[in-house]
């Protein structure tokens, strides 16, 4: 049997459940902003404490994740700015790409070139661009500072190209400023581990002073003409006193050049100087226009002495005629005074022929 | 200072110890949902030595603390808490629950039958609410009654206290 006690603390409990039961069952049921009213006060007031240690320990865990993040952030930012150079680089040389594509008047393959991990890398390019692209054999390859080579060998995706520095490599050039024709080829005595061209079979007639552009002639049919192919840097050497050599440099690197473009289907004849206005080149055309000019102006010169020159001959023309006539008059008024010596009366006509 | 005396501070300390793990360490645990419950686990060691009214006051203020700061719905806490640690209460006196595992298995089936309830009363559908009960739920017992077990091995002596006596 259950003693007073015993009942009293059951029947407490009871109450305590029952209460406790009941508050609880009325905040469920109850409207949502009563619940909301009395959280939002017990979290402001009773709870405070908790929800400052709760949000201490947010800001620990989540300060922790942010370092992390932060750090991983500040470390891929410094990986990529190792990079930030030579992406700025490739990009300057797409957009010369591009600028030169825009006016190159033929068509053309863009491709990239696939450097691979080799010492001879510079003489044979590989291409991401094949015969599915268009390109061919004898195609030449082009880079904005001038020619890289020429295509060797094609599969479907990729090719084959020979470089200026391929000592099979050779092409007709010419000077810009069209004195001087020649061969140009790689030369074996490259300063610094630089590749170099030579530029052979020049007359030794013709001179060529340094810093000379030389093009491409498009004899030969496999090049364009008007393409840059090197700088004239001095002289070689003389052979026998009818030809020289000149040593060039190249206008385009094929070791650092990352895009080229592939010239496809460049009818002959066609110049392509216009699409590689370099500084030489420009100042070979200011020249040239400078020249013309000259020469416009010894025609307008000459015009101008000849008009003054005529002017002066009729000048003195005339006043040789007049002298003449001053004699005519002279000796006929002589004519006509030695037969009527002694009157007046003829004296007075003369006198007036002579004064007309 | 009589011993039960003492022994009733110590518990408190403990309480308080458990209340600041539950707001200062369980955010920086792992995965929260299944982290252990170091409230429900104060409320759960509390009402096996209380009495079942006292138990049931000390659900229905963590339930309050509960529904305060969690989204679920107000008073479904409130609710949960107070009959887990009720039953939990007169459950002790059923099962002589004086074995430290027997209390840890206390602890986890209140904490599942709290989960239950919650989910109940909060009108969860019924996808999530087997998702919950059938996977976190479970995870959750076994991390809290777990951490249970190491506190009732650590301050065993503080446990031996009978506060309804």
């Amino acid at each position: 049997m259950i003693s007073t006690s015993d009942r009293h603390y059951t029947r407490r409990d009871t109450v305590l459940f029952l209460t406790c039961l009941g508050l609880s069952l009325f905040g469920l049921f109850s409207p949502e902003t009563w619940g909301h009213g009395v959280a939002d006060t017990l979290r402001e007031t009773v709870l405070s404490p908790l929800v400052w240690l709760q949000t201490r320990a947010e800001e620990g865990r989540t300060s922790r994740v942010r370092f992390r993040q932060v750090t991983s952030e500040r470390d891929s930012t410094a990986y990529l700015s190792q990079f930030l150079p030579s992406l700025r680089a490739e990009n300057e040389r797409l957009r010369q790409l591009l600028r030169l594509s825009r006016r190159l008047n033929t068509g053309y393959v863009p491709a990239e070139v696939l450097h691979q991990p080799q010492a001879m890398d510079g003489r044979t390019l590989l291409l991401s661009a094949g015969s599915r692209q268009g390109v061919a054999v004898f195609n030449p390859v082009v880079a904005p500072e001038g020619l890289i080579g020429m295509v060797s060998s094609v599969s479907g995706k990729s090719s084959v190209a020979m470089s200026w520095a391929h000592p099979e490599f050779r092409v007709s050039a010419f000077t810009v400023s069209g004195n001087a024709f020649g061969v140009v080829a790689p030369s074996n005595e490259g300063r610094n581990g630089e590749g170099a061209l030579e530029f052979r079979g020049v007359p030794y007639r013709d001179s060529v002073p340094l810093g000379t552009l030389v093009l491409s002639s498009g004899l030969g049919g496999v090049f364009p003409k008007g393409i840059p192919v090197g700088t004239v840097i001095g002289t070689v050497r003389e052979e026998a006193g009818w030809e020289r050599v000149y040593r060039l440099r190249p206008a385009a690197n094929p070791g650092s050049a990352a895009h080229v473009l592939v010239l496809v289907g460049t009818p002959q004849g066609r110049d392509l100087a216009g699409g590689f206005p370099s500084d030489s080149l420009l100042e070979a055309l200011r020249l040239d226009s400078i020249a013309r000019l000259q020469r416009a102006d010894s025609v307008v010169q000459a015009a101008r002495a000849a008009r003054a020159a005529r002017r002066d001959s009729l000048q003195r023309a005339d006043s040789v005629q007049a002298a003449r006539a001053a004699r005519a008059a002279r000796r006929d008024s002589l004519q006509r005074a030695s037969p009527i010596q002694g009157t007046s009366s003829g004296a007075a006509p003369v006198s007036q022929d002579s004064a007309q | 200072m009589s011993s039960n005396r003492v022994s009733r501070v110590q518990l408190l300390l403990v309480m308080i110890l458990l209340v600041v793990l539950q707001f200062y360490v369980r955010p920086r645990l792992w995965d929260v949902r299944i982290s252990p419950d170091f409230l429900l686990i104060a409320m759960m060691l509390f009402a096996m030595r209380s009495s079942p009214g006292l138990a049931a006051l000390a659900g229905f203020a963590v339930g309050l603390i509960a529904d305060t700061l969690t989204p679920a719905r107000f008073g479904a806490g409130a609710l949960a808490h107070t009959l887990v640690a009720y039953l939990a209460s007169w459950g002790r006196a059923v099962f002589f629950a004086d074995n430290m595992l027997v209390n840890a298995g206390f602890v986890a089936v209140g904490l599942w039958l709290r989960d239950f309830i919650v989910l109940m009363a909060s009108g969860t559908d019924h996808r999530q609410m087997l998702t919950e009960l059938i996977f976190y739920s479970p995870l959750q017992a076994l991390t809290t009654a777990g951490f249970a077990l190491l506190v009732l091995i650590t301050f065993r002596s503080m446990f031996s206290v009978r506060l309804d006596a």
